[in-house]
């Protein structure tokens, strides 16, 4: 078993399964049997945050929040904002709304510029694009938010849409959000920053609902039904949670051992 | 052959290796394999070095063509740039020419310019704080009650003057916190490892194509 790391073969095995339950509902959605997905408000309401922000003659903000593509907590947060972006562009372009996407991090910036010009380029307005409104503000955290509240309080979006990693600016730009006027989506799964978000802005997805935005948003079916292999995680992480208490509370400390192996 | 580089299969086929590299060692004592994902995470390192000029040239696209056109506020833009530019010249890692981070200019815009906007960036979140928790702290329904009176306990609790007097007020905040709050947050925590694992899976597969171009359609 050296083969294996010490400490690391329960996660492991937890892993597989989480996997192994995903790919199982994935191939069994291509085989057609897809199942139900509850809705979700926060991103039900971005076609009419858009839509209102069309109306109001105001422009749409669509920010993947502040952190790199390279952390292991942060980074599954910018990719799931940068599947919102893509749907956020694609629509933008539909329903005729000015988008802008400020941006953090340099290494994400082309990331971005590529998802919203390609979605230019596939409604066949490729010259249309322009790569000022998806301005690198800085690498600073202070230093974008204070950019990113200053183009709020200039171009006063009539939608805010922030989904991704956040951390002290959350509350600086959706209470700016607020004040302008916009309606805002935000999402976040950094525990400390949903309470300001909850507070502030019309819709908030808490936690893991950023992550299936992108799938829920695309509607294809692998997609729709991966979301049920998670619930199995979920039902193990209960299960082992409610063992857990059980046998801590009866002196046996037969879990905490398995979790060690 | 540069149809060939913008296939949408090598960005996907890029994601499935790096990912493969990295979790693989974490679980498999493999030499090979660590030695390959420690190149691997040498060479993002690089990238994300060459991509600061990427930053560097949005900044300069944006604001040139604002002081070109003369657009509003267009000075400030100015600004952006020759401090970006004196920042950029006097931090070059050449300590034999005095330049560096111990050169005088860039320590003294970097403590007297950078360091106080930063923590007057940081200090507006208060004022932040009084507006959202304004509006937070109206009981409009019964949820908004109990976030009003969970609020006003914690409040409370913080006060000295007030748990001298009254400490049941420091215990009622303590449980709050430990308890409600802990379970309520451990249980966010979790469905977000769950979501990022399955987010995960779906980028190892090839079918989460959100972040990249066009969702992989073009």
């Amino acid at each position: 078993m050296a083969f294996l790391i010490a400490g690391r073969i329960f996660g492991l095995l937890c892993l597989l399964v989480i996997m192994a339950s995903v790919a199982y509902y994935i191939k069994q959605a291509q085989g057609g049997t897809v199942p139900k997905v509850r809705r979700i408000p926060g991103i039900d309401a971005i076609d009419e945050a858009m839509g209102r922000a069309v109306e109001m003659g105001r422009p749409v903000f669509c920010s993947h929040g502040i952190a790199n593509l390279r952390a292991a907590t942060s980074g599954p947060q910018t990719l799931a904002g940068l599947s919102v972006l893509s749907y956020v562009a694609k629509q933008s372009l539909a329903v005729g709304a000015e988008l802008y996407v400020p941006v953090r991090q340099p290494e994400v910036w082309p990331v971005a510029a590529d998802i919203v010009e390609t979605e230019f380029k596939l409604a066949g307005r490729g010259d249309e694009f322009d790569p000022d409104k998806i301005p690198f503000l800085s690498t600073q955290q202070f230093g974008f938010s204070s950019n990113y509240m200053g183009m709020m309080m200039r171009e006063r979006p009539g939608a805010n849409i922030m989904i991704g990693a956040y951390w002290a600016e959350s509350l600086q730009l959706a209470e700016t959000g607020s004040r302008i006027g916009a309606m805002q989506i935000t999402g976040t799964a950094n525990s400390s920053q949903i309470p300001f978000f909850l507070v502030v802005s019309d819709y908030c997805l808490i936690g893991e609902e950023i992550y299936s935005a992108g799938a829920y948003l695309t509607n294809d079916a692998p997609l729709i039904a991966s979301l049920a292999g998670q619930d199995v995680g979920r039902i193990i992480a209960v299960i082992l949670g409610l063992l857990g208490a059980l046998t801590v509370t009866f002196g046996s400390n037969i879990l905490l051992d398995l979790f060690a192996m | 052959m540069s149809d060939v580089l913008r296939r949408i299969e090598i960005p996907i086929a890029l994601t499935i290796i790096a990912t493969l590299l990295q979790v693989i060692p974490y679980y498999f004592e493999i030499p090979a394999l660590e030695s390959a994902a420690n190149t691997a995470s040498n060479g993002v390192l690089l990238i994300v070095a060459c991509a600061t000029f990427v930053g560097v040239i949005s900044i300069i696209q944006v604001h040139g063509k604002r002081i070109q056109r003369q657009s509003e506020g267009w000075y400030y833009s100015l600004l952006v740039i020759g401090l970006s530019v004196i920042m950029a010249l006097t931090g070059l890692p050449f300590p034999e020419a005095g330049l560096g981070v111990n050169n005088s200019i860039y320590n003294w815009l970097f403590i007297n310019v950078q360091t106080p906007l930063g923590g007057t960036m940081y200090s507006i979140i208060a004022f932040f704080i009084t507006s959202a928790a304004f509006r937070a702290f109206r009981a409009r329904n019964l949820e908004a009650s109990i976030i009003l009176v969970a609020g006003t306990i914690m409040v409370m609790g913080n006060a000295p003057l007030l748990t001298n007097y009254f400490p049941f007020i420091a215990d009622v905040s303590l449980w709050i916190r430990s308890v409600p709050n802990l379970a309520t947050m451990r249980g966010v925590m979790i469905g977000g490892a769950l979501g990022s694992i399955a987010l995960a899976v779906r980028t190892l597969m090839g079918i989460e194509r959100g972040y990249l171009r066009g969702g992989g359609e073009e």
